[in-house]
């Protein structure tokens, strides 16, 4: 026990040291993370964890390299982030760039931008939570398995979940499709409905040229049990370094709320009228974005 | 609830719920282990619960109420017998009620049923299919003893039928699977994940069937306790020393070491510690007004190591 104990201690003198040569830019950066996260308003129980296995603690760590990445390397803008509602409510968001950054950012910008700062729960794969490590990190940051009754309960818990109803799709979608929207599963419209859930369409511009993809073997990438294996300018060639994002310019758009009525068993071309209106708004956000932009980099 | 008949009450739980019952009720039990010290007005019955003598503890003594708890929970003595105490066991219990016009039954199932599996959603209703037996085959007895309790609310509503699936239950007198895990000297854990794991106190556990039986409610019915906490917080909160383990060496270790009889816990347990079982307890606060009244901090502290 007490060995333990000492181990412990030295890990974090070790870490403190380590933090006491953090530039005075990242220290200020992750104060005021720290400072902005006592402010969600999520409930934790006494042990500071939510049922789902968040802990706020945890997220400030992983939050601190997103929020580097997010004004430095993405020098991300946010646009309207007022109109998210408090409570109970679904981002819905385009998905490009192979890697999800687009969800990491958009969950940064909630975090550091919105009134009150609020954790964004993604919704992950659920081969995500069979991985060591990554689930244990998925689940202590707010990420939980994407079925429909853990979106549902997390709705009535009143968060703010985040969905890319494009998938896996609109993540490996080629470069010439960019700010094209890929086909949009319906659940989560019907999982509005169900749960009278307002409806945040959020545009991302920038992760859609983050990482240019020209080719998706596909069946190569079930070969190695990958959902997608892409060829984009830096991968495979390059290795591990070819997974890196280009430093694009973020820009992060929500548009107004939208609230829908009628029955979440409907039959699906009825839901995909309403998904229609869903994707409209996303494609506004598209052309403001594009409109107001310089270029890709700027 | 004139008189309560307890199968296993004998066990931590059922000694428990004896003394708990015993100051509103008539209380008597059946179990295959005797129970020193139990109180004057307690009767004890040591009876195999597949033999006929069992039939006629039930005969004379003539229960309006029975709470069937007497299980082989653990894997010391063997797949076989534990199949039929606990399958065989059940099915002859409710021939009896049946018999002799029992009112009430109360059996005693787990939250393990479910099974443990990293595509199962948080907060699990009861109508959540049972999938245990898939990758935990060591229990399918229990899951086959929950189905034919749920099965016998049904076939007999002259009979007020309950089966409870409470969460891990700790306390100082059960000897549950997941108590004798903690007191471990080294406790195994998998190296990678850390599942939230739900909690109930005994004496919770306790109240819940005391209200079972209070309000004659009937169904299948989650029983959480007052919340949840990854699994390495569990160990360091009791005390105990975690020992991560890589899954595949684990589950190697595990399967040979309990198939040579040198440890108690199959690699079908690895699961439970690698992905969650999370219950929504709503439906029995709903219906019974269950409200759990230990805290995670107190369970813990009760099973503390004083070493």
């Amino acid at each position: 026990m007490r060995a333990v104990q000492e181990e412990e201690g030295l890990l974090v003198t070790l870490r403190d040291l380590v933090g006491a040569f953090r530039p005075l830019w990242v220290r200020r950066l992750d104060e005021e993370l720290a400072a902005r996260i006592t402010r969600v308003p999520t409930v934790l129980n006494e042990y500071h964890y939510d049922g789902y296995g968040l802990n706020l603690d945890s997220a400030r760590r992983a939050a601190l390299p997103l929020a580097l990445l997010y004004k430095h390397y993405f020098r991300a803008e946010t646009f309207n982030i007022e109109r998210v509602p408090s409570g109970r409510v679904l981002l819905i968001a385009n998905h490009a760039g192979q890697l999800p950054f687009d969800g990491m950012m958009l969950a940064t910008a909630m975090l550091l931008e919105a009134e009150p700062p609020r954790i964004a729960r993604g919704m992950a794969e659920y081969w995500v939570s069979e991985l060591p490590w990554i689930s244990v990190a998925a689940a202590r940051t707010g990420a939980l398995v994407g079925t429909p009754r853990n979106c549902i309960s997390m709705l009535d818990a009143g968060e703010c979940v985040m969905v890319f109803p494009e998938g896996v799709g609109g993540m490996n979608k080629l470069f010439k499709h960019r700010y094209q929207l890929q086909r949009f599963g319906l659940g989560f419209l019907r999982l509005a409905l169900a749960s009278n859930t307002p409806i945040v369409p959020v545009s991302i511009v920038g992760s859609e040229e983050q990482q240019p993809g020209f080719a998706n073997l596909r069946r190569l990438g079930r070969v190695f049990g990958m959902p997608a294996f892409p060829l984009t300018l830096g991968f495979p060639w390059l290795g591990p370094l070819g997974i890196l994002p280009l430093p694009v310019k973020y820009r992060i758009y929500f548009g107004e709320p939208l609230h829908f009525d009628g029955d979440p068993s409907d039959d699906d071309a009825s839901i995909e009228e309403k998904v229609d209106v869903v994707k409209a708004a996303i494609m506004r956000g598209f052309e403001r974005g594009l409109k107001d932009r310089q270029g890709v980099f700027k | 609830m004139e008189k309560v008949l307890i199968t296993g009450i004998s066990g931590g739980q059922g000694q428990l719920l004896a003394r708990r019952l015993a100051r509103v009720t008539e209380v008597c039990g059946a179990d295959i282990v005797p129970w020193e010290g139990a109180g004057a007005g307690i009767r004890v019955h040591r009876v195999d619960l597949r033999k006929r003598r069992f039939e006629d503890v039930v005969r004379t003594e003539r229960p309006t109420a029975v709470v069937h708890m007497g299980f082989i929970r653990h894997f010391q003595q063997g797949e076989r017998l534990r199949h039929d105490v606990n399958v065989r066991g059940t099915k002859q219990l409710m021939d009896h009620c049946v018999k002799y016009g029992v009112k009430q039954l109360v059996v005693l199932s787990s939250s393990y049923v479910y099974g443990a599996f990293a595509e199962n959603p948080y907060y699990m209703d009861e109508d959540f299919p049972l999938s245990a037996s898939r990758s935990y085959p060591e229990i399918r007895d229990l899951v086959e003893v929950d189905t034919i309790s749920s099965s016998f609310i049904w076939q007999h509503p002259e009979i007020s039928t309950c089966v409870l699936r409470p969460v891990n239950v700790l306390g100082t007198h059960v000897h549950s699977m997941i108590a004798s895990y903690l007191a471990l000297p080294r406790v195994p854990t998998v190296m990678g994940y850390d599942p939230m794991l739900q909690f109930i106190a005994e004496g919770d556990l306790c109240e819940a069937i005391v209200l079972a039986l209070e309000r004659q409610v009937r169904g299948v019915f989650n029983v959480v306790g007052p919340g949840e906490v990854p699994l390495h917080t569990t160990v360091s909160e009791v005390g105990a020393i975690a020992w991560p383990v890589p899954r595949p060496v684990a589950r190697l270790l595990f399967d040979r070491f309990f198939q040579w009889g040198l440890w108690n816990y199959p690699a079908g347990v690895l699961d439970y510690l690698t992905y969650p079982v999370s219950l929504s307890g709503a439906r029995f606060m709903e219906q019974a007004g269950y409200e759990p009244k230990v805290s995670l901090r107190e369970i813990f502290r009760a099973m503390r190591r004083t070493t």
